[in-house]
């Protein structure tokens, strides 16, 4: 659920194939929209491929790739 | 609800699903050609409905809604769906509903189905992609699923038309008279959304419980509210201590909680195989180096195809207006109709159709990158290079196709969910130098720039030339920054897009999309175009009579006095004609204005011409020096070299003239058929008006700077 930051796991700090657990959003409007999509807490995700230009990431979540900004990527705090 | 008694042979059916559930092929597969675009009142959103025939004599018209993750929008789409669905009166709200989701992502796909469901209305529950479930092992035990979730369910394909006699069948036996509101299976709500219900019961008895709480969410954006119900919901929000953003999560939440082992028992994955190819083209597709060189590849040729594949049936559309001007010339009596006619009416109308082939080339590619999954990755890769622009990642595929015409690129911004994103991109993309700047930019370059080679291998015009583009492209980025620092909007930018699987396209999606944006190009922004054309006719064939018989009487003494050929005497008619008429006078009355810029009127004249189209420019030089009407360029430089300013006695096209001249015409907007287009795509004169006096405005002020400096 969305509580305020107590880990920095982020998921923007996962390096490329690597995998964790999904914890908690700190941001709740995006975390909104992300369980939305299908990325809920406890969902396992791993980190595909970053983006060039120093852009965001993608992520692979069960079936489903999301594409996220840095800023997206950062709210979401891994177990 | 609409109780009046109707006739209920056709049913309002929504069609609605989750983005990239597949929710168009089914649409573009069941009602085909018979679909309109119009859009949703009062908002710039486009709304695709078409009819179908239903089994039992009955009908169906049947409304693509945006593709939407849940009642909970973050884009101008998805608020469509809301704002449709939490008011029982609009004029869309359906009697029934058809939902898509994508069989193998099911487990994702059914929060907005819970959701609609907690509305009451009638629903069918369409698993598609069926096809691809069958390749991958999956089996859905449908009776099951269908007895959990109370509703029919069914499998198709949109893609290979299976399942879709039943899914018109169900349709048909849809029970629309009941639709009482239901308490949610889904979510019990909490304590302050119970208050909140049974505090809005008075104000609002027509809605069902899970509709107050969306006006409890909403109620800030929602249209159909007057300012005292907003008021009067802000305070029941107030006193309930209704929180927005944590309820939403808690309700997503307990949805999930509730439906995702409804899915699971009733799905069956024979094989566990993830389907690992879609990850191996993206790890080429999307790698950090080699992504966005394959990006500019395939940019590369679809600009090519649009400039060089649309030359044939471009071509071939001049020669057949031009085949029915000289029939209508030749066998109508010279005067006033025939002219009307052959250089009003039918010149307008090449002028609309001779785009038609870039539009149809442009979005038959991009509408096959779009299927094959493509567009989504190259909106990942190039998003945050575009943010600091205030742009879409998508963006790059409108500024790169207005290399070619922005009519089409225009047109391509639609696929852009941001609003602001997409009006900005709409805004800055006719800065890119397009096709029809090109002959304007070779007639004036050999006056500005001599033909001289530098550092051994360059040529100083064609470092000129791709100096004009660059400028374009920084006009472009510069004017969209400004844009970003200027307008306000109430969405959050975000990326969060999911990326689709690789697929093989649809032939009949891309061609529809190739119809639809033809149609609507030809027919919408087609009227604006002929009017103006048919207005710039009237003013340079026309002018005030005394004029024009003292130039007709001028000429035919000019004529019998030197013993003129007949078409030399034809061209100094035409060019005595266009001096004396209302463009003429436009031409002389706008001199003032643009005589700091090193223009004269005659300039004036090809300004006003132009406006119709770039290129127009030329023609209009030939008709003024009366060199003809034939786009010889080389006799055009030849004669506009000579020509001197009879006060100073200097060439009107020094160096400094030229490059004012240029400048204008690399940011002016000088195109009266994007204009009609950027009206269309935004539904409204204010941004067109806003475009052009922003991009006239900075060409005026470059111009000025230019020849002041240079003269």
């Amino acid at each position: 659920m969305v509580a305020p930051i107590q880990h920095t796991h982020q998921i923007s700090n996962l390096r490329r194939g690597q995998t964790g657990q999904v914890s908690h959003f700190t941001d709740e409007r995006i975390a909104c929209k992300l369980m939305a999509m299908g990325l809920l807490p406890g969902s396992k995700v791993q980190l595909m491929r970053r983006a060039p230009f120093g852009g965001g990431c993608y992520i692979k979540a069960d079936n489903i790739v999301i594409a996220l900004r840095q800023r997206e990527a950062a709210s979401i705090i891994l177990r | 609800m609409i109780d009046v008694q109707q006739e209920k042979d056709t049913l309002n059916i929504a069609l609605i699903g989750n983005p990239n559930c597949g929710k168009t092929s089914l649409f573009n597969i069941l009602t085909g050609l018979q679909q309109k675009v119009g859009n949703f009142p009062g908002v710039t959103v486009d709304k695709k409905s078409g009819t179908l025939n239903l089994p039992h004599g009955k009908k169906a018209n049947l409304i693509d809604f945006p593709g939407t993750y849940s009642f909970y929008p973050t884009s101008k789409e998805e608020r469509i769906v809301v704002q449709t669905f939490a008011n029982p009166n609009d004029p869309n709200y359906p009697d029934a509903v058809v939902y898509v989701a994508d069989v193998v992502k099911l487990e994702k796909h059914l929060l907005l189905f819970t959701q609609l469901r907690d509305l009451g209305l009638p629903t069918i529950l369409a698993l598609n992609m069926a096809d691809v479930a069958e390749q991958e092992g999956i089996e859905v035990d449908t009776e099951r699923l269908s007895k959990k979730l109370g509703t029919k369910v069914l499998c198709v394909s949109g893609r290979t038309g299976a399942g879709l006699d039943e899914l018109k069948e169900a349709m048909a036996a849809l029970d629309t008279t009941g639709g009482q509101p239901v308490d949610s299976t889904y979510y019990r709500p909490s304590q302050e959304e119970g208050r909140l219900v049974s505090e809005l019961q008075k104000k609002f008895p027509e809605a069902s419980p899970y509709q107050r709480i969306l006006l409890g969410h909403h109620h800030s954006w929602l249209p159909f509210l007057s300012d005292e119900q907003r008021g009067e919901i802000a305070s029941v929000v107030e006193r309930t201590t209704f929180q927005d953003l944590q309820l939403q999560v808690r309700e997503t939440m307990q949805r999930y909680d509730q439906f995702t082992p409804l899915v699971q028992q009733s799905i069956i994955r024979k094989s566990d195989k993830p389907t690992s190819w879609s990850d191996r083209i993206d790890a080429l597709v999307t790698h950090r180096i080699l992504g966005p060189i394959i990006f500019f590849v395939l940019m590369l040729l679809v600009f090519q195809s649009i400039f060089t594949l649309a030359t044939y049936p471009m071509d071939l559309i001049d020669f057949f207006f031009g085949y029915l001007v000289e029939t209508v010339r030749t066998t109508l009596p010279a005067g006033w109709f025939a002219d009307l006619l052959a250089d009003g009416l039918l010149a307008g109308l090449g002028g609309i159709l001779v785009f038609v082939p870039q539009i149809a080339i442009l979005f038959l590619l991009i509408s096959i990158l779009e299927e094959v999954g493509y567009m989504a990755r190259a909106a990942f890769m190039f998003d945050r290079l575009m943010q600091a622009f205030g742009l879409n990642g998508r963006s790059i595929v409108a500024l790169i196709s207005g290399g070619a015409c922005a009519i089409p690129a225009v047109m391509s911004a639609r696929t852009i969910g941001n609003w602001k994103e997409r009006l900005i991109t709409i805004m800055v993309t006719p800065f890119i130098s397009c096709s029809a700047r090109i002959p304007v930019y070779t007639v004036l370059i050999a006056f500005a720039v001599p033909s001289t080679t530098v550092w051994g291998i360059f040529n100083m015009q064609g470092l000129a030339f791709m100096g004009l583009y660059l400028l374009g492209i920084v006009a472009a980025l510069g004017s969209a920054y400004i844009f970003k620092l200027i307008l306000r909007t109430n969405d959050t930018s975000f990326l969060m897009l999911e990326l689709p699987e690789y697929r093989m396209p649809v032939v009949r999606n891309v061609l529809l999309t190739v119809w639809e944006k033809v149609k609507t190009f030809s027919v919408e922004a087609g009227r604006v175009i002929l009017v103006i054309s048919l207005l710039l006719w009237v003013l340079s064939s026309y002018g005030p009579v005394k004029d024009m018989e003292r130039a007709k009487l001028e000429a035919q003494t000019a004529i019998q006095e030197s013993n003129l050929d007949e078409s030399t005497a034809a061209d100094l008619m035409a060019a005595e004609k266009l001096e004396a008429s209302f463009a003429g006078h436009i031409g002389r009355f706008i001199e003032p204005a643009i005589e700091p810029l090193g223009f004269d009127w005659k300039i004036g004249i090809a300004l006003i011409t132009s406006f119709a189209a770039r290129e127009v420019f030329v023609g209009t030089m030939a008709t003024i020096y009366s060199i003809g009407s034939a786009d010889d360029e080389f006799s055009i430089k030849k004669r506009m070299a000579e020509e001197v300013n009879p006060a100073t006695g200097e060439k009107v096209y020094n160096r400094a003239t030229s490059w004012s001249l240029l400048l204008f015409y690399v940011f002016a907007m000088q195109c009266m058929s994007t204009l009609a287009v950027v009206r269309r795509e935004t539904y409204s004169w204010k941004w067109p008006t806003i475009q052009f006096f922003m991009m006239t405005g900075l060409a005026y002020l470059s111009s000025l700077a230019v020849y002041q400096w240079l003269s």
